[in-house]
């Protein structure tokens, strides 16, 4: 069974740190990839193509950019947030889930990671058991099934087009089915729309 | 480090030394050994490797004009592997399936994979005979500026197509949705066969973006194309 390993970045200028903490991880029992990222536009770019589900990060990196790690947080909620703690912090930064020191044990650390992935993990279960589509998104996906375009549905069920293409992505985060060809085959086994119905 | 404790701890590796025409008959020998004897840099097949065995290549010296070659060709031998062995598998295994439970929903599945199918042909003609191409040339040191202009790295790299997603949902309505009763040995091949195909499509978007494209955008950078 194939499962992606865990995505690791690193947010942090000193290359001894870096490789400490790369080493720390990659000798741990957590199956996962660790990548090295400069600045943080470097991270919201590589989220859009092989995103990261922990990112280790120097809080000084995020002096001034806090509006910015802010928003990333919110498009990507599943991306948690470990700093590194260089004793000038007093209080938890608003900004990360957790937080460690360069003098914790490697044993501390990895434990931290593991926690974090496991709640990065669940909120990701929670989001795929809500499976049952609204009645809503049902006639949204029935319009699909049988061809119609956004602006078609929209005109008929007397929504906007906006409001459909939300509908869309609700039903694909759902089901997480996203081809429309493999909606259609969703829909049937769900007894949604009638086999007799498709044109095969 | 002997290449024969690798492949133990890793049976995976086995398709990156087929996809670099490496015999897997691998005796005693080191990786530097298993290099040298296939006229491949350690750097390349140590990058390769790691990915493969979950690290990142960040951190590995610049790959050489030789180096990059190689890739191509260890790309096209994957495609063979996709065209010629693992495709047509999963698809003799839909046609076994589909006729075991002659019903409209199996026949469904069966159009959507034969559909996703030819897309998935396309693609790899397309990288086959204009992206690689294209790299080869840009390689070919001096020719490439003529030829630059109309195409690019950049391009290479926006080509992606959603085979990884349509596979994604084949697999989904295999797990979650699709009725059908008992055949477990030939649904586990299936998804076994599914799996394994998922995986080396993983890798080689990797390779494509951490190894290929960097280095064609570094390279046309040089040439200023």
């Amino acid at each position: 069974m194939y499962k992606p390993p865990l995505h690791i970045a690193i947010m942090e200028p000193s290359k001894i740190i870096f490789e400490g903490l790369q080493t720390i991880i990659c000798h741990s029992p957590l199956d996962c990839r660790v990548s090295r990222v400069e600045r943080l536009e470097e991270l919201t770019e590589m989220m859009g193509h092989s995103p990261v589900a922990i990112l280790i990060a120097n809080p000084m990196q995020f002096v001034n950019l806090e509006k910015e790690v802010r928003k990333l947080r919110k498009v990507y909620p599943t991306l948690s947030i470990a700093g590194i703690d260089f004793g000038i912090i007093h209080r938890q930064s608003m900004l990360t889930d957790i937080s460690f020191t360069l003098y914790d044990t490697p044993e501390h650390i990895v434990h931290s990671l593991m926690k974090l992935q496991e709640k990065s993990q669940q909120s990701e279960q929670e989001k795929v058991e809500e499976e049952n589509l609204s009645p809503r998104e049902i006639e949204v996906l029935t319009c699909l099934v049988n061809g119609m375009l956004n602006k078609e549905i929209a005109d008929l069920l007397n929504i906007s087009v906006h409001t459909v293409v939300r509908h869309r992505k609700n039903i694909t985060l759902k089901t997480g089915i996203r081809s429309q060809s493999g909606l259609t085959i969703y829909a049937i086994s769900k007894k949604i729309v009638s086999i007799e119905d498709i044109e095969i | 480090m002997k290449m024969a404790d690798l492949i133990d701890a890793n049976p995976n590796l086995l398709l990156m030394l087929q996809h670099f025409n490496i015999d897997f008959r691998v005796s005693d020998m080191t990786v530097w050994q298993l290099c040298s004897r296939y006229g491949i840099s350690e750097n390349l097949l140590v990058s390769i490797a790691n990915l493969y065995n979950g690290f990142d290549t960040k951190g590995h010296q610049p790959f050489t004009r030789k180096d990059l070659l190689q890739v191509i060709s260890f790309l096209k031998n994957s495609h063979d592997y996709y065209r010629n062995d693992k495709y047509p598998q999963i698809s003799n295994y839909i046609r076994e399936l589909q006729e075991n439970h002659p019903d409209r929903e199996m026949k469904l599945l069966e159009k959507f994979f034969n559909e996703y199918f030819a897309e998935v042909l396309e693609h790899l003609d397309y990288e086959d005979s204009i992206a690689f191409p294209y790299f080869i040339t840009l390689l070919d040191e001096g020719k490439a500026v003529e030829q630059g202009g109309r195409y690019s790295s950049k391009e290479y790299g926006e080509h992606h197509t959603d085979i990884e997603l349509k596979l994604q949902d084949l697999k989904n309505l295999l797990l979650k949705y699709v009725n059908i009763e008992g055949d477990l040995d030939l649904r586990r091949k299936l998804l076994f066969a599914l799996y394994e195909l998922e995986f080396d499509l993983y890798l080689h978007s990797l390779i494509e973006e951490n190894i290929l494209i960097p280095s064609g955008v570094r390279i046309e950078k040089e040439q200023n194309v």
